[in-house]
């Protein structure tokens, strides 16, 4: 694991050398940090000096993904494949993000192309069967199982076999309203979940306060359709707050359902860690 | 004395299971008009439901979600709907067996001539 004096260490050496292929591993150190604005830097100013670099694109892409701009690592990925065709970091990443859109067919080309390109990767197979599986009955859980091993553990991904389709996402907060997995993509890509979870996890309070003056027992869930959105929520374990956001197309019978789902499946999660 | 509402809340409290109906403001919680069933507080609910339209309100455009159209806070024995328009807020208190579509689709229409009787002065 590279250690913060290795970031210095590389800092230096791309500072005395700006040509240096360094760059790729200090902006995989960053982000791995998650100093996800600085890695992005690093790497796009060092593609400004090598633009054909496979590895640095490659690098690119997940720093999007990080960073909840799919479209953008999509189009990372595709420029790796261009440069490198067979690089089996791009053919998993665009696995990912086909299998995330439910494009199952394009989801399958490209994990049987990282499958012939590394037989041993028992990921890569998982991934396959599971879209196989998908593409034959339409059932695209458990979508996890499918994502690359560096977004597996990744909490903000809690969600996504669950929520399929463009413009849902979904927020675990605690009862300070910090993220504690999920993620809320905005209109522009960036991912914006704790300004979000800070600003709806104020609802509750009031909803605590009316259910008990009024003599209603618990609050339950609270859905509210804006201009641009539906969003739901529910109450969590530990004083926790579970916030669902869909677009306004999602019929709100389907908004309860999924965010029962996204309950069942917090619950879970929170169950393994606590 | 009938006002602008009075129908309005009528159509609304005909619903099985509805306890209150109310316009109120969502500003200062005061009741603009009320429909409620004996042994409930028409101030009392008013207050609530108007604080939590105008959190949701706040916190959904801070959000960068735009303004809220309808809300509904469902609890373990009862449920609150709330449809805004402009700073008044159409409420209604009910039962947790409610057709809760049907009164989604009510509400929002009673916001809409809400709106309506605002660009006439009524207010």
């Amino acid at each position: 694991m590279t250690m913060p004096d290795d970031v210095s260490l590389l800092t230096e050496e791309l500072a005395r050398d700006p040509d240096s292929l360094a760059f790729v591993t200090l902006g995989e150190a960053l982000r791995r940090q998650g100093q996800l604005d600085m890695a992005l830097k690093v790497t796009l100013r060092g593609l400004a000096r090598h633009p054909y670099l496979p590895d640095a694109h490659d690098l690119g892409a997940r720093i999007c993904v990080d960073r909840g701009e799919i479209e953008r690592a999509f189009e990372e990925w595709d420029m790796v494949l261009t440069l490198a065709p067979g690089h089996l970091g791009a053919l998993k990443g665009l696995g990912f993000v086909c299998f995330h859109r439910e494009r199952f067919a394009d989801a399958e080309r490209y994990f049987s192309a990282a499958a012939a390109a590394d037989p041993q990767d028992e990921q890569v197979e998982r991934a396959l069967r599971h879209v196989r599986t998908a593409r034959a009955d339409g059932w695209t859980e458990p979508l996890a199982h499918a994502l690359p091993a560096s977004l597996m553990d990744d909490s903000r991904y809690l969600f996504v076999n669950v929520l399929n389709e463009e413009g849902q996402t979904a927020l675990l907060l605690d009862r300070d309203g910090l993220v504690l997995a999920g993620a809320y993509v905005g209109a522009d890509g960036k991912d914006v979940a704790q300004e979000v979870g800070a600003e709806l996890s104020g609802v509750t309070e009031a909803a605590r306060r009316t259910t008990r003056h009024l003599s209603m027992g618990d609050w339950t869930s609270i859905v509210f359709e804006t201009e641009v959105a539906v969003v739901a929520m529910a109450p969590s374990q530990h004083d926790g707050l579970l916030v669902l956001a869909t677009s306004r197309a999602t019929p709100l019978g389907l908004v309860r359902r999924l965010l029962d789902k996204c309950s069942d499946r917090a619950g879970r999660w929170l169950e393994e860690r606590v | 004395m009938a006002t602008p509402f009075t129908h309005m809340l009528q159509s609304l409290a005909r619903q099985r299971g509805v306890i209150a109906a109310l316009v109120i403001s969502e500003r200062d919680g005061i009741v603009i008009d009320s429909y409620v069933q004996v042994g409930h507080s028409a101030d009392r609910v008013a207050a609530l439901a108007a604080k939590l339209f105008r959190k949701a309100r706040l916190s959904a455009g801070a959000a960068g979600l735009g303004a809220v159209s309808f809300m509904q806070l469902e609890a373990q024995s009862g449920r609150i709907c709330a449809a805004g328009a402009g700073d008044q807020v159409i409420v209604i208190l009910a039962e947790s067996g409610i057709n809760v579509g049907l009164v989604r689709v009510e509400l929002l229409r009673s916001a809409a001539e809400i709106g309506a009787l605002d660009g006439q002065g009524f207010r």
